[in-house]
């Protein structure tokens, strides 16, 4: 159908919409037309994406001047594939609809089989690429850094960007690490040797570069062509290039002494913790190694790679990760901290010293993105509470909104179960952990449920320790026999290989009848990239409030950092975190409109204001005070109504004119009313 | 033709002439009202949500609206002019595992579900008295025939009596129940249609082997499964009815269960593949030799020689087999001597309005009728919001009749009565 939005004509390849869409269409435009960026959180399963291609690229094609390129991040690839489904069908319609050839051109980055060197790909519309092509500074300066001004970025499943960016900008080096950087150092000087005896040349000519400086990079900065990047900061163009490590020769010998530092760095037996600045005046009181070398390191290693034609990258990145640290660490004196623990806190026998060097900051490495890019969207299912995204990536939205699912029948059904029969409190509370009665009433819950949920359950654990200890504890109280009656049980472990095989047999399990539990892990890999539709996922039940491990020391500097630059109180961020996995992992059960499940909070504390009140709206809206605090018996007679309700015949007539829009429907007076209301401005 | 030899095809004329006759049967029988759960007997309702105020704070329209819907809720699905399936072979596979045992329906699934396919089989025979009926049931990851397929409802009764003290456990085997149906059902002839309806009470199903191996060949046998599902609903059969095609419903509570039992009374619509042939049958008439005859002598019926159930079995009179004067004390029955399918015209005709439903009747609200302010059928007085009126002679009707005349009596008794006018 072809659709108004405030003036601009967008072609929009299905034959009905959902208000949703239209409302969220508006919302985007507005940010458009406003040229900033913008945090939007509309459900999954309501046609996230295809609003948002169909309407940047209507953008596009009416002011091919004001928006040249979109640039769509996406996170895994699967995920980007389905973008790229969608933008077909929408370039199909297209030509279809205006009878011209297609004149649009899409490039998606997914993997190395798929690569294309075409020179043409640099003109292309629309890149769909996963986030580290923008966001990691080692992949940015590859891929990303010629990307034009006027693009839009869009960062779909963005719920966990400030992860990725600080992951993005943390170093963590382990014994390992130096091991291999030793041992390209000598690859290193090798190399210089042998080409010092065929080809000096080449090595003066290097030289006089970096006497001239860094000059080029600068020019190419200040008239705009590349985008900034975190690990070259603006300082170092400005100046040539130390003399200390300016030839090839005195570079290697001083990352080497480099190494020998952090080896004996790393030869603790207890915790360290400094600053950066603090580890600067060590390093030149133990082996006099000054700031401004180590701040070159990065580049200068670039350039002596250049140099030397290393043509497998790949086989330095230890080298190459030591000298981005170098250059980080002498760069920032604010936003990252430096641990070094001799050994895991779960094996505190064997030694096995690691040195994080641990971003704080997401901003640091999104801010070039916001900077050079026009408008940055941001968008989830499960973005909320709304405004901590802009606090912790310290930009200015120009909107931001949340969208709730039209339905026609309610098909999610949140219930917090905040007792046992025994009226005993369930809680995954830290203090109660141990203790028998929580884990048998979450064990009855288990089963109660397992007897009337038909095929898929999905249950989360706050943890892996935690997981182990209750399956344990079940086994020995034999409730796991009594389940096993009902259900299969199937386990998620941290390794992938068995992870992906008891997720392929639990969906058999699913699909021929015999129905199946999956005991996961919230932050795990099933809780965050893997979607359980329809008859996969029934009900996810939410044994306790996923905190993270909040003795980590990363985390404590973390902490101690928003507090202090942000102003966000510790609890805060901790119940943030923890509501928007939790949000996560009971999202999976529903991905659609015509999809249904039940969302089982088993812990009391989500009845409470400042928890309930950070779900996702479209969570919140179906929470009401009779699904609060329930016990078990409760519980399984409400699911059991659901469940029957759900049953009944749903066809598409059912939807049509509530959550299912034909064109006129949606011109109607009251509708658009009706979509008013459907944006929640935050 | 000689007298006692009523030997003929089914055909169009003598179901017209028998019209009058299923009239007489069919209205006798009054439906009872479906007696509905008591009010803390069943599953937590929320019914204060239903309600909504008026403008002025008055909750009396929605009241009156849920109970004028209540009333109107059924499915009007008029075929129109389809080939239905009239010869019916159906197996009812009854879950009688661990599950069946759950309170939810009173006093417990299996009591609840027993008693309601009794009343189904009535009913089926009723509506369909040339087809026939076998009952399975599973638990302990088997499968059991209770009953085989045959057209006497008695016997199904009796079996279906004594199941209510068997004891359920374990887990229902859709691929076992399935394939004992399939190895009976597969040697019906081609026209008749074969069905299988499946009461699941688990969640779960224990099968020896891929069970959409069976769907596929169930499909090709074009063997229709329906599932009455008591709990929630199954991936599983989901895709199981949507092969084959049937239906798939999964009940409220006991009234709900009733009427998506009674949807499968009707017969179904044939599939396009399945042939069409004419059918040999036979319309014996019941005679009774008088008590003055002296050479009138009791003797045994077919049906009972091989029954070890039943009484002494010797009577004086009962039904000939037209061809082979075989004597049967109950129709409908398939001949055991020469295979004959014996049924009495009434039978017959009560299957007449399958194939030509009665139209439904116009809605329309009561304000646009000034003129008739009485039902035309049971003459009260016209009072709910909405009247109905019979495209054909347009009569109008109240609510209550107008399900009575589509449910029950299948024809407009203004019609009827205009016609018969003279």
């Amino acid at each position: 159908m072809k659709l108004n939005i405030e003036g601009l004509l967008v072609y929009f390849p299905y034959d009905y919409i959902y208000p949703e869409q239209y409302s969220y269409m508006l919302e985007l435009k507005r940010t458009l037309d406003a040229k900033g960026h913008g945090v939007l959180e509309m459900p999954s399963g309501t046609g996230k994406t295809i609003s948002l291609l169909s309407l940047i690229v209507a953008y596009q094609r009416e002011y091919p001047l004001e928006v040249t390129k979109l640039i769509y991040c996406s996170r895994t690839v699967p995920e980007i594939e389905k973008v790229v489904e969608e933008l077909r069908k929408l370039m199909e319609f297209y030509s279809k609809e205006t009878g011209e050839k297609n004149n649009i051109l899409a490039l998606a980055l997914s993997s190395r089989k798929n690569l294309c060197v075409h020179p043409e790909i640099l003109h292309a519309n629309i890149i769909v690429y996963s986030y580290h092509y923008l966001l990691d500074p080692k992949i940015a300066d590859l891929v990303s850094k010629e990307l034009s001004k006027k693009s839009v970025v869009v960062f779909d499943e963005a719920h966990n960007i400030d992860n990725v960016c600080i992951d993005s900008m943390s170093v963590n080096i382990t014994r390992r690490t130096l091991d291999r950087s030793q041992a390209n150092v000598e690859t290193l000087q090798n190399t210089i040797l042998k080409i010092k005896e065929t080809d000096a040349a080449k090595l003066k000519e290097e030289y006089r570069r970096l006497v001239e400086g860094l000059k080029e990079a600068n020019v190419a900065r200040e008239t705009d062509i590349y985008m900034s990047n975190p690990v070259l900061p603006d300082e170092i163009l400005q100046e040539a290039v130390p003399g200390s490590i300016r030839t090839a020769e005195h570079f290697v010998g001083f990352m080497k002494r480099f190494l020998e530092y952090l080896k004996a760095r790393l030869r603790i037996h207890h915790v360290v913790q400094e600053s950066a600045p603090q580890f600067l005046k060590d390093i030149f009181e133990k082996v006099c190694i000054d700031r401004k070398p180590l701040r070159f390191c990065a580049e200068r290693l670039r350039s002596l790679l250049r140099t030397l034609e290393i043509a497998d990258i790949a086989d330095f990145s230890a080298i190459t990760l030591i000298s981005n640290f170098a250059t980080l660490v002498s760069t920032y004196s604010k936003g990252f901290t430096i641990i070094i623990e001799p050994f895991e806190d779960r094996t505190p026998t064997i030694a096995n010293p690691v040195l994080h060097f641990s971003c704080m900051d997401p901003s640091i490495a999104i801010k070039p993105v916001f900077e050079r890019f026009q408008s940055v969207i941001i968008t989830s299912g499960t973005l909320s509470p709304l405004d901590i995204y802009p606090r912790i990536l310290d930009f200015r939205p120009v909107t931001v909104a949340s969208f709730t699912m039209t339905l026609a029948r309610t098909c999610l059904c949140p219930l917090v179960v905040g007792r046992g029969n025994d009226q005993v409190a369930m809680t995954s509370k830290f203090e109660t952990r141990e203790d028998f009665a929580v884990i048998r009433n979450y064990g009855n819950l288990l089963l109660e449920m397992s007897a009337i949920v038909p095929d898929g359950i999905v249950a989360f654990f706050t943890s892996y320790t935690y997981m182990e200890n209750i399956v344990a504890s079940w086994y020995e109280q034999g409730i796991l026999e009594n389940v096993q009656r009902n259900k299969l049980i199937f386990i998620e472990t941290p390794d992938a290989a068995e992870t992906s095989m008891a997720l392929e047999k639990y969906q058999e399990a699913c699909e021929n009848g015999r129905g199946a539990i999956l005991l996961s892990v919230a932050r795990g890999k099933v809780s965050e990239g893997i979607d359980f539709v329809h008859h996969f996922g029934r009900a996810v039940i939410m044994f306790g409030v996923p905190y993270v491990y909040t003795q980590s020391r990363i985390l404590k500097a973390r902490l101690e950092y928003l507090r202090d630059q942000f102003q966000i109180r510790e609890n805060d961020f901790l119940t943030f975190d923890a509501m928007r996995h939790a949000a996560q992992c009971v999202g999976r059960a529903i991905r659609g409109k015509t999809d249904y499940g039940l969302m089982i909070f088993a812990d009391k504390r989500y009845a409470r204001a400042d928890k309930r009140g950070k779900l996702p709206r479209w969570i919140q809206e179906h929470l009401t005070d009779g699904s609060l605090n329930l016990t078990i018996d409760e519980t399984v007679q409400l699911s059991k109504h659901f469940l029957r309700q759900m049953a009944q015949p749903f066809r598409q007539e059912d939807q049509l004119g509530l959550s299912l829009l034909t064109l006129e429907q949606l011109q109607s007076e009251d509708m658009l009313q009706k979509i008013a209301q459907i944006a929640h401005q935050a | 033709m000689n007298g006692k030899w009523n030997d003929c095809f089914l055909g169009l004329k003598i179901i017209q002439f028998l019209i009058e006759l299923h009239l007489e049967v069919d209205s006798i029988k009054m439906d009872e009202e479906p007696e509905r759960a008591k009010r803390w007997e069943g599953g937590y309702e929320r019914t204060w949500e239903i309600l909504k105020e008026d403008e002025s704070g008055s909750l009396k329209a929605t009241v009156e609206e849920i109970l004028f819907q209540a009333k109107r809720k059924r499915v009007f699905e008029s075929h129109g002019q389809v080939r239905l399936g009239m010869m019916r072979h159906l197996y009812v596979v009854i879950d009688t595992s661990r599950t069946m045992e759950d309170q939810d329906l009173k006093p417990n699934r299996l009591t609840s579900t027993l008693k309601l396919v009794e009343y189904f089989v009535e009913e089926y025979f009723d509506q369909n008295p040339i087809s026939q009926v076998g009952i399975i049931t599973t638990k302990n990851k088997r499968a059991e025939k209770l009953t085989d397929l045959a057209g006497n409802p008695k016997k199904h009764i009796d079996a279906l009596k004594k199941a209510k003290d068997s004891t359920c456990g374990g887990e229902p085997s859709l691929y076992n129940s399935l394939s004992l149906a399939m190895q009976t059902l597969k040697h019906m002839p081609g026209h008749s249609s074969r069905e299988v309806l499946i009461i699941f009470s688990s969640l779960t199903t224990c099968d020896p082997a891929n069970i959409y191996e069976l769907v596929k060949t169930l499909k090709a046998l074009k063997i229709r499964v329906s599932v009455i599902g008591l709990s929630a609903e199954v991936r599983v059969c989901t895709v199981l009815t949507r092969e084959t095609g049937g239906s798939y419903h999964v009940i409220l509570d006991e009234s709900h269960f009733r009427e998506l039992l009674m949807f499968h009374v009707k017969p179904p619509p044939a599939t396009s593949s399945s042939e069409c042939s004419l059918i040999r049958m036979g319309f014996p008439q019941h005679t009774i030799a008088s008590l003055s005859d002296q050479d009138a002598k009791p003797s045994f019926s077919q049906a009972h020689l091989d029954s070890t159930s039943g009484g002494p079995g010797l009577s004086m009179g009962g039904y000939f087999c037209p061809q082979c004067q075989a004597k049967y004390t109950e129709l409908p029955v398939e001949c055991k001597v020469c295979g004959l399918t014996l049924v009495s015209a009434p039978h017959l005709a009560r299957s007449f309005h399958h194939l030509f439903p009665l139209e439904a009747f116009q809605e329309s609200p009561l304000l646009l009728h000034h003129t008739e302010r009485f039902c035309e059928a049971c003459q009260g007085e016209l009072k709910d919001k909405s009247v109905f009126t019979c495209p054909s002679c347009n009569s109008v009707f109240c609510v209550e009749c107008d399900l009575f005349i589509h449910d029950t009596l299948h024809c407009c008794p203004s019609c009827i009565h205009s016609r018969s006018a003279p």
